[in-house]
């Protein structure tokens, strides 16, 4: 028995492997399946500071190995979160408060009503599916400079955690802006800006035109930006993009991560999460590791 | 609800396009007619939500339309004796009333097949009066099934069987003679929209299934939404597929 434990900004985790924002709610559903106190830690679904209904569907299409989604941020609103799901949700497993917002005013407030609450805030300047704010945000090292130090100002107790968006010029430069601008932690990818088109009507498939490319096609572009990131900064980085299994998790600890989230691969395996836990478990086991935390980075 | 490894014990299609699945889980499952699994595909990353057409304990039978890639793989790739992974029993499934004694069902086209499993469920215990719209006489399949209802009226697009016209006009003709307690109905959405508008006044409660593209099939990822009337989102999978036809917006 490996010991799968790991700290994140002082904060243990079980393990490494969390659920990503977007595919896991707020970890209920799938806590019907199977008990998700195995889990590191949940990221839950985006939160704004006003309920969202999001965009009309379809909101999600597949292409080979991947599929794109555009749900627009539905949620129920912090409010709703903090008053109905975030008690069960912490007595079952660390909870990463994924937060959105239209303006730098947004994250200040949200993550102020979260402040002291959560184990983490997430930081979504990276969703490439609503209109103003999300990306807007994570595209350019200024403003990602600007939206980090506002919401650190409100985060007096909980780590901030920025969720880069790989649609962009330089991944290290602006892991080096989050950094700066007082980010304890990174995580990334989300997910890179895609299209697919139905031929026979000659439209879009997805109703927003465009959507979020996830899946095992995206994992050698998250590979790298993992890489290129946590060689650019000294704080640690939450790697993500593709991850089916454990052998998947391994190469992003390697590439410099310090744990991992499961996105797409939660709809194709309900029980991914658990499944790649165990894997990681027997994967240190085989090959002489004893604490997985050993392999952060441990390139040769 | 669970995750199951089932074995396909027969994959074989039925009418144009359409195919019958049959697979045996590992214990008996119990479903509620008009709920829904999702069948995993290899090589594809999203399952297939299809409905269940009949649960007869540890034998499942779903019935789909090959429309794309995936479905298509399922078609030519999964034969009898391989492994398939599912999630059952999904969703809510239709709800009769115990005082709601004659029941009206209106499908068309796959709409049938979640309306196979209420026949099923229903035949014997309630007046069963079923229209059921094909697009013409090579889409008709499941005799048996549909024949179980107290009475069966096949309608067709082209009038190459039965009635010649839509399941809904086929209905309307006889509604003042059965006087259905409820009604139940998935097919297109123009069908859904049609039998809304004809059985507006009537204070005779509708239920529909609806369909949409899905993410998870459990309720976690709010991709699968349908609005609903108070301008509210339902997730189709997990708080429906099945809705009273007023409650959502078609």
């Amino acid at each position: 028995m490996a010991d799968l434990s790991v700290n994140v900004c002082g904060v243990t985790l079980k393990n490494p492997v969390i659920p990503a924002s977007g595919t896991f709610g707020f970890g209920r559903e799938f806590n019907e399946l199977y008990d998700i106190s195995c889990l590191g830690g949940v990221a839950t679904k985006g939160l704004t500071l006003k309920p969202r209904l999001g965009n009309p569907v379809p909101r999600i299409a597949e292409g080979r190995s991947v599929i794109l989604n555009a749900v627009g941020l539905q949620n129920p609103g912090v409010d709703a979160f903090l008053e109905h799901d975030l008690a069960w949700l912490k007595q079952k497993t660390r909870v990463l408060a994924n937060v959105a917002g239209s303006t730098i005013e947004d994250y200040t407030e949200i993550c102020a009503r979260l402040d002291g609450l959560v184990d983490f805030v997430e930081l979504n300047i990276s969703c490439p599916n609503v209109k103003c704010g999300g990306m807007a945000f994570g595209i350019r090292p200024e403003t990602i400079g600007e939206v980090t130090r506002a919401a650190k100002k409100s985060l007096v107790k909980t780590p901030l955690i920025v969720k880069l968006s790989p649609n962009v010029e330089s991944i290290a430069l602006n892991a080096q802006a989050a950094e700066k601008g007082g980010a304890d932690c990174i995580s990334l990818v989300n997910t890179f800006t895609g299209m697919v088109i139905d031929i026979e009507r000659r439209k879009p498939l997805l109703a927003n035109t465009t959507g979020g490319v996830s899946g095992a096609g995206i994992k050698p572009i998250a590979v790298r930006m993992v890489y290129e990131a946590s060689h650019a900064v000294h704080i640690p980085v939450i790697g993500m993009g593709g991850i089916c299994t454990a052998e998947d998790a391994v190469e992003f600890l390697m590439a410099g991560a310090s744990a991992v989230q499961v996105g797409t691969h939660n709809f194709t395996d309900t029980f991914a999460c658990p499944k790649i836990i165990a894997g990681l478990n027997d994967w240190c086991d085989r090959h002489g590791v004893s604490h997985v935390s050993e392999l952060t980075g441990a390139l040769q | 609800m669970r995750e199951v490894t089932a074995t396909i014990l027969e994959n074989i299609r039925i009418a144009e396009n359409i195919y019958s699945l049959t697979f045996a889980t590992d214990e008996e499952i119990e479903v509620r007619p008009g709920q829904f699994c999702m069948v995993g595909v290899q090589d594809f990353p999203l399952r297939r939500p299809i409905a269940v057409c009949k649960a007869e304990g540890e034998r499942i039978t779903v019935c789909y339309q090959v429309k794309g890639a995936g479905t298509h793989a399922l078609a030519e790739n999964y034969k009898q004796g391989e492994q398939l992974s599912v999630l059952l029993p999904l969703g809510n499934g239709f709800y009769v009333k115990e005082e709601e004694k004659r029941v009206a069902l209106v499908g068309g086209g796959v709409g049938i097949f979640p309306l196979i499993s209420a026949i099923r469920a229903y035949a014997g215990k309630k007046e069963v009066f079923s229209y059921m719209g094909f697009r013409n006489r090579a889409a008709y399949c499941m005799p048996y099934e549909l024949q179980r209802s107290d009475r069966l009226v096949v309608a067709t697009d082209d009038g190459s069987m039965g009635y010649h016209g839509t399941s809904v006009q086929a209905f309307m003709e006889e509604i003042e003679d059965i006087k259905p307690d409820v009604i139940l109905s998935c097919g297109p959405t123009p069908m859904l929209h049609a039998l809304k508008k004809a059985t507006e006044g009537r204070n005779i409660p509708v239920y529909v299934s609806l369909e949409e593209r899905m993410g998870c099939g459990i309720g976690a990822c709010l991709v699968c939404v349908c609005e609903k009337t108070d301008g509210a989102h339902a997730r189709v999978c997990k708080d429906g597929p099945v809705f009273n036809i007023n409650e959502v917006v078609l």
